[in-house]
């Protein structure tokens, strides 16, 4: 398609093909050009062949020698007047040019600024009876903020250093081990023995009209080569202790067992929606994920049937995770019911850290809502329980905002569906990494975390997007991320969020899957700093569970990416196509600019080879 | 004789108000029916009796004598006759001619559409070879009215007999001259007759009045100068009927057909469909729609087209590029349905600009193209084997720069109908845009 003039100028330095026929005697203009952002796929499709084509820069304004047809390059012999090639600056055009994409930070240590962010700030080192009158206090104080007019320097701002962080709350995880599952007369724990009442599957069934069987299955390290339908939620199994609420208090945690929710229908058809993780548990998890379990821990494994035909349907996933969840819920009693101190085997204690002067941020992140089996339960009274949750669908899916400890402490209960990899379960965002770094980075100030569900209806999707627009921008934020699960229709609305906040001028990173099953269907011009999520060997949604979601090595270059896009720099422009190489480089940028390891996590290469991957993938 | 269908809402505007009842004796020339909102008058056409007044149209039993009088308009100011004539533009849309010339266009221009760009249509052609002064006494009308200084007449150069008659006529008009086109679709766009004539590019939502001007169409023309000159109301209409018709595929042309005759009428006039067929179509190849032979003739219906019949694409999977120049997405959707083709994508050319939701089609640049690879790049990818375009002339040329390649194989919507009449089909384009003028329009 023709370009405006404004593309041109973007795409000085790249070939100039006429996007039409056009005759001989005309002045070539923007107009007359194709985007070269089709290029590769015409020179792949062997269509067009670039040698000897000008610049776009050196054709503007040259006349056309020679009617031509449409996809045809300009090259000397059919104009007249073109500008010369400018001999470049051999440093213009660094070697990693060619192998830029995604994303490359270039890093540059944030400067200890005595101003950030427009925001004056007063430090006085020592000092007694030191009265200071100003009218921008910050406990409600007329002018929080003070304005400095571009370019005016601050006498004497040199030795002024950032105001203290602030707690604003904490919350402290104990932990409790189990090592052994076990079946009894009642729910308890005993030492590190959970025993589980027998017969409890009844009551289950029974608190859910959709739910027409339920059989609870557990499963040691040495079991994991069974069988199981598809792994609908992994689940930490933990409660709070008192009066306390999610987000903040004591939260009691099990460690060395987990929740696991599989099911299918009356049909036996598994309740996924694109792709599904049936088969031996030990070749279907990427252990260690944030939202998978861990190798060793034992899985409270139930597997639930429900109605048929109701697996596609809202209410049939949340009766089996409700259905799930009485069984959970007992556990917590249990749980809350331990006296005994010499069991806690350590004690976690998160601060929610405000830091008044640093780079304020926000994350945004995009959850599912599109009915159907997408939904997530918001803040249940209990961490990751059902009661006193309120589905995001039901609220309209507008954002909510959260405490990033809200959000660690289990806010968040997933009804997860798509794609396994991809998708977010509970677990996840128990242990959300970008949550977790954002929160202990020292360089920046972490404000909240805003949870946007994603609609099924594109109006409704703009809908919501315009409202996380308005939020950012009354957040008055430095910079923000947002993140998505899964790919394809929700990316509609993550390229709507990232817009949104990209137009009111705050620098924003993306992060989702994308690579090459995921590659995204839409984008805005704001869409410049992405993260991919993928771990992947091809690129794909290859049906293991969490294997594409969010790990600590996309947090850390996220991070790297918005301190830099909040410093100004500038991101290399994505290559055409999906090249691992990118996150390589980055990774490495990144550990020695900051000069420690980045850990890769393994992906489904590291696991036994499944016949349905084999069939399907690999 | 049939009876006549006379619809209530015969053009763009919203429907009529008849003003007639069953029963009511009327005769050629009898208002049976008022606007309601944007509109015109509209007139029986025939001597005869109201048979029936349904929701959107007046049925009339003609006698089976029918003399030529008709009942006259009163006499009023130049404006106050056109509209009580129920002038209506006669190129398509069919624009209240009345309110269009209702405005002051401050020493502007009269542009007068004589490109009859629908392949295949010949009437306004003719008429500019038989009588081009009751056409150029319109434009005469029309700059009085509406206090033009200037009158342009936009003609294809192909046309060489009416350019002939008009260049002796406009000898000694001192204020009008003529404009010569190029043969490319779509130069009869209203605002692509701007930009040829004055070199101005209207926005999609801007009138000619943008520009100080009015465009008519030569039909429209001469209908003021019947209003004005012989107080005659718009009941009849000109047309071309042309396609796979006994007799051959030439054009029969068709002057003051009465409204409300049905195609089936005017197609047995032509001789009658030459056996089987693909579709019959109201109006252009290019803008036109699908009837069937019941479908009466209103103030805009210009053409008349029985095609050959479709390929049969066998349920391949097709895309449908669909643009302001050519068919709606539903019409090219029922094309597509006729061939037999499995609609897999739906693509938009990038120019044609929805002014309104569900308005129709309007393209920034008419007959510029903007490039069409990436549109065939998404038809690829969505799996196509075929597509079907409804461009015009320079987007289908860009269309074939790569479709071909790409192993996609094109259908232009009018390739059913250019078969039909011999025309050459809409592929690459071998005529220059450019054309040379007259010297001083004259």
């Amino acid at each position: 398609m023709s370009i405006s003039a404004e593309t041109a100028k973007e795409h000085a330095k790249d070939p100039a093909v006429l996007c039409c026929r056009a005759e001989a005697g005309i002045t070539i203009q923007a107009s007359n050009l194709e985007d070269p952002a089709i290029f590769d796929d015409l020179v792949d499709s062997n269509l067009l062949n670039l040698d000897g084509a000008l610049k776009i820069e050196q054709v503007l304004g040259a006349t056309l020698t020679k009617t031509c047809d449409s996809l045809t390059p300009l090259t000397a012999d059919v104009l007249e007047g073109y500008k010369a090639e400018e001999e470049e600056a051999p440093a213009a055009a660094p070697a990693e040019e060619a192998e830029a994409a995604e994303e490359a930070p270039q890093m540059k240590a944030p400067a200890a600024a005595a101003v950030s962010g427009g925001v004056m700030k007063i430090h006085i080192g020592e000092g007694k009876d030191i009265d200071i009158e100003l009218p921008v206090g910050f406990n409600g104080g007329a002018a929080a903020q003070v304005e400095l007019p571009a370019g005016v320097q601050v006498p004497g701002a040199a030795p002024v250093k950032e105001l203290e962080p602030k707690v604003v709350r904490s919350v402290t995880r104990k932990h409790y081990q189990i090592t052994e599952v076990k079946r009894g007369p009642e729910t308890k724990i005993e030492g590190t023995t959970l025993y589980i009442r027998e017969g409890i599957e009844q009551e289950a069934i029974d608190s859910q009209e959709l739910v027409h069987n339920l059989k609870i299955d557990i499963i040691t390290p040495e079991q994991y080569h069974t069988y199981s339908e598809t792994i609908m939620d992994v689940q930490p199994i933990a409660t709070k202790e008192g009066d306390a609420e999610i987000g903040s208090g004591v939260t009691r945690v099990l460690d060395g067992v987990v929740i696991m929710v599989t099911g299918t229908d009356d049909n036996g058809v598994q309740i996924g929606e694109f792709g599904s993780s049936e088969g031996y548990l030990d070749e279907n998890i990427m252990w260690g994920r944030p939202g998978a379990p861990e190798k060793g821990e034992i899985f409270i494994k139930t597997e639930v049937t429900i109605k048929e035909g109701t697996n596609m349907e809202r209410p049939g996933p949340l009766a089996a995770h409700s259905a799930t969840d009485v069984i959970t819920q007992e556990i917590r009693e249990a749980l809350k019911a331990v006296e005994d101190e010499s069991l806690v085997v350590n004690t976690e204690t998160f601060d929610q850290v405000r830091r008044p002067g640093r780079k304020k941020v926000v994350i945004v992140k995009e959850i599912m809502g599109q009915g159907a089996m997408h939904d997530n339960l918001i803040l249940p009274v209990e961490p990751v329980g059902v009661l006193g949750a309120r589905p995001n669908v039901d609220l309209g899916n507008v954002p909510v905002m959260m405490s990033p400890l809200e959000v660690l402490d289990g806010a968040i209960h997933a009804l997860t569906c798509i794609g396994p990899a991809s998708k977010e379960m509970s677990r996840h965002y128990w242990r959300e990494p970008l949550v977790l770094e954002a929160l202990h980075d020292e360089e920046v100030d972490l404000c909240g975390v805003l949870f946007v569900g994603s609609p099924q209806i594109n109006a409704e999707k703009f809908y919501v997007s315009k409202r996380v627009g308005m939020t950012v921008e009354a957040l008055d934020v430095d910079g923000a991320f947002v993140t998505t699960e899964g790919f394809g229709n929700n990316h509609i609305d993550f390229a709507s969020h990232i817009e949104q906040i990209g137009m009111r001028g705050v620098p924003v990173v993306g992060m989702s899957f994308c690579a090459v099953q995921g590659a995204l269907v839409v984008g805005n011009k704001y869409m410049t700093h992405m993260v991919d999520n993928n771990k992947s060997e091809s690129g794909i949604e290859n049906e293991v569970l969490a294997c594409n979601t969010l790990c600590k090595e996309d947090a850390v270059r996220a991070l790297a990416m918005l301190k830099a896009a909040m410093d100004g720099e500038e991101v290399k422009a994505p290559e055409k196509k999906w090249n691992p190489n990118v996150k390589a480089n980055n990774v490495e940028l990144i550990s020695k600019t900051m000069n420690q390891t980045i850990e890769l996590v393994a992906n489904e290469q590291s696991l036994p080879m499944s016949q349905k991957r084999k069939e399907k993938y690999d | 004789m049939e009876d006549l269908q006379i619809l209530l809402r015969q053009h763009v505007g919203a429907p009529c108000r008849a003003i007639v009842s069953a029963g009511d004796r009327v005769e050629k020339g009898t208002l049976i029916a008022e606007p309601a909102g944007l509109g015109a008058n509209i007139f029986s056409s025939a001597y005869g009796v109201v048979k029936e007044v349904l929701e959107d149209r007046i049925i009339i039993t003609p006698d089976e004598e029918q003399k030529d009088e008709f009942v006259p308009i009163p006499e009023g100011s130049l404006l106050d006759m056109v509209k009580a004539a129920g002038v209506v533009g006669m190129g398509g849309a069919g624009f209240p001619t009345g309110v269009k010339l209702g405005t002051d266009l401050e020493g502007g221009y009269i542009l007068a559409n004589a490109a009859e760009c629908e392949p295949g249509l010949k009437h306004n052609i003719i008429q500019l070879e038989e009588d081009c002064g009751k056409v150029i006494r319109g434009i005469k009308y029309c700059m009085e009215i509406s206090n033009a200084a200037k009158g342009i007449i936009a003609i294809k150069k192909k046309n060489e007999k009416a350019v002939n008659s008009l260049r002796e006529a406009l000898k000694d008009e001192k204020d009008i001259t003529i404009h010569l086109l190029p043969d490319i679709y779509p130069m009869g766009e209203e605002r692509a007759v701007v930009r040829e004539c004055l070199g101005i590019e209207l926005e999609t939502t801007q009138l000619p009045a943008a520009a100080k001007a009015i465009v008519c169409n030569v039909e429209t023309l001469a209908r003021v100068t019947e209003a004005i000159e012989e107080r005659k109301p718009c009941f009849s209409k000109n047309m071309t009927v042309i396609g796979k018709m006994n007799g051959g595929n030439e054009p029969h042309v068709f002057m003051d057909v009465p409204v409300g005759t049905s195609v089936g009428t005017m197609i047995e006039k032509a001789g009658g469909i030459d056996g089987k067929y693909g579709e019959i179509i109201m109006g252009g190849p290019f803008t036109g729609h699908a009837v069937e032979v019941d479908e009466p003739v209103t103030k805009t219906t210009g053409g008349i087209i029985v095609t050959i019949e479709f390929p049969d694409l066998h349920g391949a999977k097709t895309g449908l590029l669909v643009c302001a120049c050519g068919g709606s997405e539903d019409r090219m959707r029922d094309i597509c349905a006729k061939m037999n083709g499995t609609v897999a994508s739906v693509a938009r050319c990038k120019q044609a600009i929805e002014n309104k939701p569900g308005a129709a089609l309007k393209c920034e640049r008419p007959g510029i193209c903007p490039g069409q690879a990436k549109n065939n790049i998404q038809f690829k990818k969505d799996g196509c084997e075929y597509i079907i375009i409804g461009n015009c002339s320079d987007c289908s040329n860009t269309v074939m720069g790569s479709a071909p390649k790409m192993g996609l194989k094109v259908f232009h919507q009018t390739d059913h109908v250019m078969r039909t009449i011999g025309h050459p089909l809409y592929r690459h384009l071998r005529v220059s845009k450019q054309v040379e003028q007259l010297p001083d329009g004259k």
